[in-house]
């Protein structure tokens, strides 16, 4: 399946293909558009305005995904708390992880393309979710 | 590649609300006055643009429309290089503003109860951090803040450390243009 965004991607679009890809969509394929009447017919469009899977009654995308689909794990509702944070940093969860993630994606979109963020942060974003899921299970921070 | 002096491209919202109900006005209003926009009229609205000051503006317009409003998006130059100096020195004093109150907390704390600096420290270092988020023309004042925290987290710590830039003393519009150019210039 097509799955089509904005350009010059941040933590809640890199973080949403990632999340396409595992859970959604194996064979997914990413388009980038820098005007959204640039999306072809076919392809789901997320995180762009006026998308359906975009932001919504102050969601962030990734977590807008994640209810059209009935995602239910806490391990990515958790990772959903920091990506919501990390982009919109409205202190409506407590991640203190998020400013860093944030900047680690700043920095990726001034040094790489699109495709190659996303090729780096699927394996960062398989990490923390292995992270999360230890902790969630041990109720505390894994050592 | 812009023209050495020249004015840098805006992000303009322009948006209408109905007056009631009044919860998605005043939530757009919170919104825009997190993000440090600059008023040009009623219902219009700047940033200097970039790709996260454009896209944060593109979500206010998207909730706009989701309350019944209607907004748009706008890339703009200020036609006069004074238009755009009178912004941003008008955007750099409401953050020196902001500054100079997190300034005042933190000497209030250093002369309160030594118990209570730890917590004061921690929720001023949240706010100075959402200030800095919005401070698009940096002030003098953002490194006084910053260091008036720093002392009053670990007194006589911040005079071992080198000076962050050599902000002080330059104008909004100077410091802008020169990070705009120092940007510019081939890697």
């Amino acid at each position: 399946m097509k799955w089509a965004t904005r350009a010059g991607i941040h933590i809640d679009r890199a973080a949403c293909a990632w999340l396409i890809r595992r859970h959604i969509d194996e064979r997914a394929e990413f388009i980038f558009v820098t005007d959204p009447a640039d999306i072809p017919a076919g392809a789901t469009a997320f995180d762009i305005p006026g998308a359906e899977l975009s932001h919504h009654g102050g969601d962030c995308s990734f977590e807008t995904i994640l209810r059209r689909y009935d995602l239910t794990d806490p391990v990515l509702w958790r990772i959903a708390a920091i990506v919501h944070e990390a982009d919109l940093d409205d202190e409506r969860y407590d991640a203190p992880e998020a400013p860093g993630l944030d900047l680690v994606l700043r920095g990726l979109s001034i040094t790489q393309g699109d495709d190659d963020i996303l090729a780096i942060t699927g394996p960062v974003f398989d990490g923390i979710y292995a992270y999360c899921r230890r902790a969630i299970l041990l109720g505390r921070e894994p050592a | 590649m812009t023209a050495q002096g020249a004015a840098g491209e805006w992000v303009l919202l322009s948006y209408r609300l109905p007056r009631e109900p009044s919860t998605p006005r005043i939530a757009v209003w919170r919104k825009l006055r997190r993000l440090g926009v600059a008023q040009l009229s009623d219902g219009l609205v700047a940033l200097p643009a970039g790709p996260r000051t454009r896209e944060q503006l593109e979500w206010v317009a998207e909730e706009v429309t989701d309350g019944g409003g209607s907004a748009a998006i706008w890339l703009a130059t200020p036609a006069t290089r004074a238009q755009e100096d009178q912004l941003a020195q008008a955007m750099a004093a409401a953050r020196a503003a902001e500054y100079q109150a997190v300034i005042g907390a933190a000497a209030e704390a250093a002369a309160g109860d030594p118990a209570a600096r730890g917590p004061a420290v921690r929720r001023l270092r949240n706010e100075l951090r959402g200030i800095q988020r919005r401070d698009y023309f940096p002030p003098a004042d953002r490194d006084q803040a910053q260091a008036a925290l720093q002392e009053l987290a670990a007194p006589g710590s911040d005079s071992a450390r080198p000076a962050q830039r050599g902000r002080a003393g330059r104008s909004a519009r100077t410091a802008a243009r020169a990070a705009r150019q120092a940007l510019e210039e081939p890697a």
